[in-house]
């Protein structure tokens, strides 16, 4: 079994020429995808032994990314740009991550705190969430002492909102627990920071230098019609999407509580899919309603991931496209029933603003009506907070996240802009690093810009399919069980090492860090010997051997950002004008040689 | 004197022993050559391999469709396959170059498979040279 | 008047096409003559080797050899104008290179002799002669020279100073050595006359090359119409270009022929064959393992082809000849 080290000559390169594969550019962490996955595809094939370099790569990444096991159930966003999608189906990241998650949750609980030396200031975090603890975790490990001000009794915040049978809880709960556990970060439960006890200026005058707030966006919007909040919001049966999940991670929602009862869902992303995967599984006769069309190429198409759409169909639950609800009926306290006329379109050159046809107009019967139609900040505070501009929106450098109004205040997450858990993460990252040069008094736009260019597949006689992902039949899921199987180890290599390593090599370095050479070699073309016939450019897998031409001749060159020192170009060359320096192959060869020679002569 | 064959081993690092240079605990293959992909193995370190007294060759390349460099062990198997028929007209059978194509993480079967074509090539009897 | 620089021009196992280059020399020819005196040149003059054994030590400036050694008289001879020279040149694809005789490296002296006097179809030698070396007649020893089991370069047999390429060089190129020699504007011991990189480098048709060559079939050179303009390789044809030297006015290309590798590897490159090998097979493309084997099967004689005029120099095709090297 190899042990991998990730320093020195084994450490991944700062992008230089800002080449990365695709997967790690769309990553809003740019995590370090393609070395794990080189390293999955190079475990044991015996489990037993394969457990150490689990843990390894686990560490490797828990090292980044404190969520990354709970990423391995929820997340998969590089997968969307991942090269291997048009050749047989993007690799299946999220469920080689989730296969190290897996092992490695319940080794989180047995690793040791970190050894971190806090002497710099003291900072707070308000909100409890992934992008707050991420900003915690990182300043954490930078030196400083961080606190939390959550206002709820738990951490987590919006990630409470995914039902269990995508994120089990164990795993969240240990990704939570230990990560606080193993930076040291102080957690104050029930503060809220805002109106009330504690405001900004008072955690200022407490003595913290900077304040990072990622307090996400507790409040649900409101149906409105016509610009209009739809009556009867307030009936019986009436609740919203969030409150909803939110409850039922509580376990306040007994099992079987909607048996028997027609539940509509409104809302068309994937939030709305859960509330309605939920109820499904509480009993619920469950239909989905939404203004956004089927078709999720055109520009009103339903934002909600394939995924869940297919298991939604699959459970049952019956989707009507394009229609709104414009009045909402009840029976006394009760809700009744919906109207739902058609909806045109939802998106214009303005933005978001549907247009109905009303003649068109279904009724529908609905005895619980969730509304998950998004959620917003509490804007209130943030403009008791000075936190707004004068048009009412945050007053926020968005390279930066620091405050245009405070300068020692940073925002980001759901608060920010409603995104992703790993776009909050992201955030919690980008204001760890402008909270660390702020208070060191360092530049802090200097180099923050990156823009990063995705490298090609790589060519290759074959492209192999994607593996099915099983889940388990439909009528046997109704419950909060996972459904979805993950891989076996066997499973995980194979899909590993269907990676195609398209990054370049500086930003991997995967087989320096377990062994397999001490240091990457580079390829040397010899102008004198080049004769341009383009054989390397014929046989290059990556579009790292090109031809130059310069007026009358041809000659070949090597990118250097996409050569992988396959050395595939050395042994095409016919007039040997290419070599690998600092590959030890050939000293190797000739030691061998030598020696058999002598004992054949001797 | 009995006839004992000396073969030069190339094995890639990636598909057969991870660990490179560093034994698997059952003996090393004598005159073996660990690589970082059976692709660099050029047709030049194959005939100077029997030049240098090698009675065999035996390459010992990732499974089809495995290779980390996307094709280099397709690269080698052809090269191998025109190569067997020049050596054939240089008066060495085709048996004395041998690739597998498997996957052998730990690298423990090296040494075996080493053996294998020592003794399959002893029934050939020496290099029988011009 | 300061004497003339003594030439001597001999040939080995040559076909006398080295000596035809040196004739189409035409005019020029006349005008080296003038300056210098050859004391040696077969096929044109009437010198004896008996004139070169008396000469001293070093007395000739420059020795032209063509051919490879395939007998005990060629290398007798090489030795002998090694002695007597300054400096020898190796003047053509067989003294450079082993020359196309090398391809008979490939089957051993008894199997050549019992085709030659034996086997083949239309031989008639009842009594089964075979040569000899020597043999006894009218009380005379009659001798003949023995033919070696195995093809030589020049290079293997005496200490060369000079290799001229090419089967035969062109006379632009022999114009140059000659003229080096001469004003005493001399390259390097052991160096090749001639350009340093693959043919490719001044091939017209190298520029209108496809980004990458795909092979998909290969057909020999009569079996297609091959395109005057596009690169054979494109075309499935095999030409040794890519692993040749060039400088040699691609009269071959010129004429709608791929090239056959006369002018021998670039340098620093020791097995020309081998390098090709590796290159033609990359650019081999087949979906299944079963049709690149198929497609490299149709190549019918690959050791000829990488070979043709380089065994004796190649790796495997190197061996040391019976007498030791003397310079």
């Amino acid at each position: 079994m190899w042990t991998t080290m990730a320093k020195g000559s084994a450490a991944v390169e700062a992008a230089v020429k800002q080449f990365l594969p695709p997967c790690q550019v769309q990553c809003p962490i740019n995590e370090d995808i393609q070395r794990t996955n080189v390293l999955i595809s190079m475990l044991p094939d015996d489990p037993e032994m394969a457990a150490n370099g689990i843990i390894q790569i686990g560490d490797y990444l828990y090292n980044r990314n404190p969520f990354f096991t709970v990423c391995g159930y929820v997340c998969g966003l590089c997968e969307l740009e991942c090269n291997y999608q048009s050749k047989g189906g993007a690799i299946k990241r999220r469920l080689l991550k989730r296969f190290i998650a897996d092992s490695y949750t319940y080794h989180l609980d047995k690793k040791d705190e970190f050894d971190l030396i806090k002497h710099k200031e003291n900072v707070a975090v308000v909100g409890g969430g992934p992008g707050g603890l991420m900003a915690a975790y990182d300043l954490s490990k930078r030196g400083y002492r961080v606190t939390i001000f959550e206002a709820s009794d738990r951490l987590g915040g919006a990630l409470w909102l995914i039902p269990r049978y995508r994120l089990p809880e164990k795993v969240l709960t240990s990704a939570l627990d230990n990560l606080t556990r193993l930076t040291g970060v102080d957690v104050r439960f029930n503060s809220p920071v805002g109106n009330g006890r504690l405001t900004l200026d008072k955690l200022r005058n407490e003595g913290y230098s900077a304040v990072f707030m990622a307090k996400g966006t507790p409040t649900p919007r409101t149906l409105t019609f016509g610009g209009e909040d739809v009556k009867g919001q307030d009936l019986s049966g009436v609740m919203y999407g969030h409150t909803f999940l939110y409850e039922v991670s509580h376990g306040n929602i007994r099992p079987n509580y909607f048996r028997g009862k027609k539940v509509v869902v409104i809302g068309g992303g994937n939030v709305a899919f859960d509330a309605a995967r939920t109820a499904r599984r509480l009993g619920g006769e469950t239909t989905i309603v939404c203004l956004e069309c089927e078709d999720k190429k055109s520009k009103d198409g339903i934002p909600a991931d394939f995924e869940e759409i297919r298991g939604a169909w699959e459970e049952g639950i019956r989707i009507i496209y394009s229609r709104g609800v414009s009045t909402i009926h009840g029976e006394g306290e009760r809700v009744r029933k919906i109207e739902c006329p058609k909806c045109t379109s939802v998106f214009d050159a303005t933005g978001f603003n549907p247009q109905f046809d009303v003649s068109d107009r279904i009724p529908l019967d609905a005895e619980v009506l969730i509304v998950t139609v998004g959620q917003g900040p509490d804007r209130m505070a943030l403009h008791q907070d000075n936190l707004l501009d004068e048009r009412g929106r945050l007053a926020i450098d968005p390279l930066t996240l620091q405050s245009l109004n405070r300068e020692w205040v940073f925002i980001g997450g759901d608060l920010r802009r409603i995104g992703f858990m790993v776009d909050a993460m992201r955030d919690g990252l980008v204001a760890a690093e402008s909270i660390e040069r702020y208070l060191r008094g360092l530049d802090i736009k200097e180099g923050r810009k990156r823009d990063y260019e995705p490298q090609d597949i790589p060519l290759r006689r074959h492209y192999m399919t994607e593996p099915e992902v099983l889940w388990i039949p439909p009528e046997k899921r109704m419950h909060f069980q996972l459904f979805e199987r993950g891989f076996s180890l066997a499973e995980a290599i194979e899909e590993a090492k269907r990676c195609l390593t398209c990054g370049p090599c500086v930003s991997c370095k995967a087989c320096v860090s377990i062994g397999i050479q001490d240091a990457l070699s580079a390829v040397e073309v010899n102008p004198d010997r080049c004769s341009g016939c383009g054989i390397c450019t014929s046989i290059c897998y990556y579009g790292a051997a090109q031809s130059r031409q310069d007026e009358d001749k041809r000659r070949s060159v090597t990118d250097m950002f996409k050569c992988k020192s396959c050395g595939m170009c050395v042994v095409a060359c016919p007039s040997g004008a290419r070599k690998l320096v600092g590959d030890p192959m050939h000293a190797r060869i000739e030691d061998v040689y030598a020696n058999l020679s002598a004992t054949i002569g001797g | 004197m009995e006839y004992n064959p000396n073969i030069v081993c190339f094995s890639c690092k990636f598909g057969w022993g991870y660990v490179g240079d560093k034994q698997s605990g059952n003996g090393s293959p004598e005159n073996w050559v660990p690589v970082v992909c059976s692709g660099k193995v050029e047709s030049t370190h194959i005939l100077e391999a029997f030049k240098a007294g090698a009675d065999g060759v035996l390459i010992l390349a990732c499974q089809e469709g495995h290779c980390h460099y996307q094709d280099g062990n397709f690269q080698t198997g052809k090269k191998v396959y025109l190569l067997q028929k020049v050596l054939e007209t240089f008066g060495i059978e085709h048996e004395r170059v041998r690739m597998e194509m498997a996957r052998n993480p730990e690298g423990d079967k090296i040494v075996q498979l080493v053996k294998d074509m020592k003794q399959d090539i002893s029934k050939l009897g020496p290099v029988r040279r011009f | 008047m300061a004497e003339k620089p003594k030439v001597a021009i001999t040939w080995l196992g040559a076909c006398g096409g080295c000596d035809e280059a040196i004739v189409d020399l035409n005019e020029a020819l006349l005008q080296v003559a003038d300056k210098v005196n050859i004391v040696l040149w077969p096929v044109a003059l009437d010198f004896k080797y008996s004139h070169i054994e008396a000469m001293k030590d070093r007395e000739i400036t420059l020795s032209m050899i063509t051919g490879a050694v395939r007998n005990s008289e060629h290398e007798e001879v090489a030795h002998l104008l090694r002695k007597k020279s300054e400096l020898v040149l190796a003047f053509g694809a067989c003294a450079t290179l082993g020359g196309i005789s090398g391809l008979a490296n490939f089957i051993s002296k008894d199997d050549i002799f019992n085709w030659v006097y034996r086997d083949a179809p239309t031989v008639v030698n009842p009594q089964g002669n075979i040569p000899q070396t020597a043999i006894e007649v009218n009380g005379k020893q009659l001798t003949l020279p023995e033919m070696y089991d195995h093809v030589y370069s020049l290079g293997q047999v005496i200490d060369v100073d000079y290799y001229l390429p090419g089967c035969p060089p062109p006379s632009d190129l022999i114009a140059t050595a000659v003229n080096a020699v001469l004003s005493g504007d001399l390259p390097p011991k052991g160096a090749t006359i001639g350009p340093r990189r693959a043919l490719c480098d001044t091939c017209p048709r190298n520029l209108r090359k496809p980004a990458r060559i795909e092979i998909k079939e290969i057909r020999r050179i009569h079996e297609v119409e091959a395109e005057p303009d596009s690169c054979f390789l494109e075309q499935g044809i095999i030409c040794m270009g890519p692993a040749t030297r060039g400088g040699c006015g691609e009269t071959c290309i010129s004429i709608n022929t791929p090239c056959r590798g006369c002018f021998g590897p670039i340098p620093g490159v020791e097995d020309g064959g081998a390098r090709y090998l590796s290159a033609l097979t990359s650019m081999l493309r087949a979906e299944t393992d079963d049709d690149a084997r198929r497609v490299i099967d149709s190549i019918d004689d690959p050791a000829g082809y990488f070979y043709r005029f380089s065994q004796p120099t190649s790796i495997l095709g190197t061996k040391r000849p019976p007498q030791a090297t003397e310079g």
